[in-house]
């Protein structure tokens, strides 16, 4: 897929754990993983807002897109 | 839902076992020592007279057809045992699952070789019977509805494969 989540680097970045980012927006640690790991087909509005809000960033710090 | 399933799985019993007891009912009354009859008749018959035209060969051939009106109805009730597996998947809280998909479909192909079958069987019996054989009276006969129902269940396979592939989207939705 095209569209490359950086979820990895800002949650390394803002020294944060999975588990607790998951607490914090609400979803499941494995829909967290689902996220992480590119699997995941869409990403809700919601979703989104609350990521950036928890970790103080911009949806492109989070979402990249890279040519194939 | 869970009870509703429950009435539904008790009904499908009360068809499927009353097919069951009409069926083997019919069959025991179906005089089956004909077909003794026809091999004695072809151990003794005049090779030399023609076979297909001979008395004994007609009714051997509607015995024969009788009994495959038989097995076509014994197949049609396996076509409804499947419900029973439908019921259990939903049961289980899986409604859009591959194996639904797959009783859809085995269902709506039994309903339709049931159909065609008998309707070939029934010409014979008539041509056998020297009888009329109309085409379009024979599509009138309650039976042929299940073209149509088995048409309904191909399109229902495709609808519940939609469905599947909807359900796993939402699930990856985040």
């Amino acid at each position: 897929m095209s569209i490359i989540i950086n979820l990895d680097v800002v949650l390394a970045k803002r020294k944060m754990r999975s588990n607790e980012l998951a607490e914090i927006i609400d979803i499941t640690p494995a829909n967290l993983s689902i996220l992480k790991s590119g699997k995941a087909k869409a990403i809700r509005f919601s979703t989104l807002e609350a990521i950036c809000k928890a970790l103080d960033c911009q949806p492109a710090d989070i979402l990249e897109y890279v040519e194939d | 839902m869970k009870d509703n399933t429950n009435i539904l799985i008790i009904i499908t019993w009360g068809i499927l076992l009353a097919s069951v007891s009409v069926l083997l009912n019919d069959m025991r009354e179906f005089d089956f020592n004909q077909f003794k009859e026809f091999q004695n008749w072809a151990k003794t018959a005049n090779k030399k007279e023609s076979w297909f035209t001979s008395k004994n060969a007609i009714q051997w051939s509607y015995y024969a057809i009788s009994a495959g009106l038989f097995f076509w109805r014994g197949y049609l009730i396996y076509g409804f045992s499947y419900f029973l597996s439908i019921l259990k998947e939903i049961e289980n809280g899986n409604y859009f699952s591959d194996k639904n998909i797959k009783y859809f479909k085995k269902i709506g192909n039994i309903f339709i070789w049931y159909t065609v079958n008998v309707l070939i069987l029934r010409f014979l019996l008539a041509a056998i019977g020297k009888s009329t054989f109309n085409f379009f009276n024979e599509l009138k006969a309650e039976f042929t509805f299940l073209i149509p129902v088995g048409l309904a269940f191909f399109i229902l396979a495709e609808i519940f494969k939609r469905a599947k592939d909807t359900e796993k989207e939402n699930e990856l939705t985040i």
